[in-house]
């Protein structure tokens, strides 16, 4: 069952992290999943696959109520990251997801009808929630050719979709990184195989570099706090990628 | 929380519907060669003349049936297409009611009651609907098959009354026999075709 923790928070503004569901099967990739709450609304990150659906509604559902989540983000397209669209709509038809215009005909597949969708232009663009400005950063090809990751400017917070991922064994799966060096080995592979762009991602990476950001929240393991945040982008920008290594 | 529409279950439709749509196909591909076969006889009973008019009678006859079995067969397989949608609209329905189900199990305190309304809303509308709906086509199929079932007892009577008439054909009378008696055969494999149809459709429709 996933938990959710409190990253953020200053009165009526939070950051959850839902993480580690212990009773997922071992052939589903873990996910993190965020929920932004800004006076009374919200908005969820990469709300998960449908098998996981469970687990992020039970946690969300601890530290909030879930009838004021009206907004998604969705990074990409993966089925990791929104294939529980159909769940949330069901839940609340009302719901508003926004991801690439890219997507926009795709993600339908998985649910929603045409106003469901709000479309991220390849610029980007704001998304308000509450009286907070969240804005889409373009992340595109790191890794799907549509992709955005959401910066909170007020909470210094980065959600970096998957960019920063690392597939954790069990004992090292903590919340936040606490040591860069051993960290860093469990997400090398994944950002060689995943992230196929050499310029896009030295774009990305110029581009968050001039972002203030305090946390880097990945899809997948460790969240990135304080020095640990530029020392991930200066890494990253240096590895080689789009490589498939034996 | 019910879930009338187990996956076991849908899955089981959704392969009942494909043997049925396997002997369609069949149907179909023999209505053809019918087809062809009877306008094949029509040309030997035009040339066999006068003695052979009757045979030239069924021979048409023979035709418009291989027509109306197409057409027959043609509504079957919109029937079933219609099927098939239903049973996807339960599959998806079932994996739902299974992930609620568990975000239930779950989920504590007011997540818990919140699932738990919306699952009995769901119970309530949705289900009762699949269901009512999954009904209506199985009655239109078993309908449509006993009425093509009937069409095909007439192939069969036209087959057995050009094998008569065949006797009368004269000098074409072996030629003519040949001929009814490859009708007879191909219209019993529709017979075994549509029997195998009936028992598909009346032995899951009870399950």
């Amino acid at each position: 069952m996933k938990t959710a923790h409190v990253i953020y928070e200053d009165g009526e503004h939070k950051w959850l992290a839902m993480v580690r569901d212990d009773t997922r099967p071992g052939f589903l990739v873990d996910t993190n999943e965020y929920l932004v709450v800004s006076d009374g609304d919200a908005i969820l990150l990469d709300p998960g696959g449908s098998e996981v659906f469970p687990a992020v509604f039970s946690a969300v559902s601890t530290g909030f109520d879930p009838r004021r989540i009206k907004k998604i983000f969705a990074s990409h397209q993966d089925p990791d990251v929104i294939s529980s669209l159909s769940m949330w709509l069901e839940f609340n038809p009302g719901i508003k997801c926004y991801l690439s215009w890219l997507w926009q005909s795709f993600v339908p597949h998985f649910a929603g009808q045409e106003d469901t969708f709000v479309p991220i232009p390849d610029g980007g663009m704001d998304i308000m929630v509450g009286a907070r400005r969240l804005q889409a950063i373009p992340a595109h090809y790191l890794h799907s050719s549509g992709n955005f990751h959401l910066y909170d400017p007020k909470a210094k917070i980065l959600f970096s979709g998957d960019v920063g991922a690392a597939l954790l064994p069990a004992g090292e799966d903590g919340l936040y990184v606490e040591d860069f060096d051993r960290h860093i080995r469990h997400a090398e592979a994944f950002h060689r195989r995943w992230m196929g762009s050499d310029k896009a991602k030295r774009d990305w990476c110029a581009r968050v570099s001039a972002l203030n950001i305090d946390m880097l929240c990945p899809q997948h393991g460790a969240i990135y706090r304080g020095a640990d945040v530029q020392r991930f982008i200066d890494w990253f920008s240096r590895l080689e990628v789009g490589v498939l290594k034996a | 929380m019910t879930n009338s529409h187990s996956s076991a279950e849908a899955g089981r439709e959704l392969r009942r519907i494909v043997r049925i749509n396997e002997e369609i196909k069949i149907v179909v591909a023999t209505a053809f060669k019918i087809n062809l076969m009877a306008m094949n006889a029509i040309f030997l009973a035009k040339r066999a003349g006068q003695s052979a008019l009757g045979f030239g009678v069924l021979s048409n006859e023979l035709r418009r049936f291989a027509s109306d079995l197409q057409q027959q067969m043609a509504g079957l397989r919109e029937a079933t297409y219609g099927s098939v949608a239903t049973v996807t609209a339960m599959l998806k329905q079932s994996r739902i009611s299974r992930l609620l189900e568990r975000a239930r199990t779950e989920a504590q305190g007011e997540g818990k009651d919140l699932i738990q309304s919306l699952a009995n809303r769901r119970d309530e509308s949705t289900l009762a609907q699949s269901d009512e709906q999954m009904a209506l086509l199985n009655r239109r199929l078993s309908h449509m098959i006993a009425d093509t079932a009937q069409l095909v007892e007439l192939g069969s009577v036209l087959a057995r009354s050009a094998k008569i008439e065949a006797a009368y054909g004269g000098a074409f009378s072996v030629s003519l026999m040949q001929v009814s008696s490859d009708f007879e055969t191909t219209i019993g494999d529709i017979q075994r075709s549509f029997e195998n149809l009936t028992k598909n459709q009346s032995e899951d429709f009870a399950a």
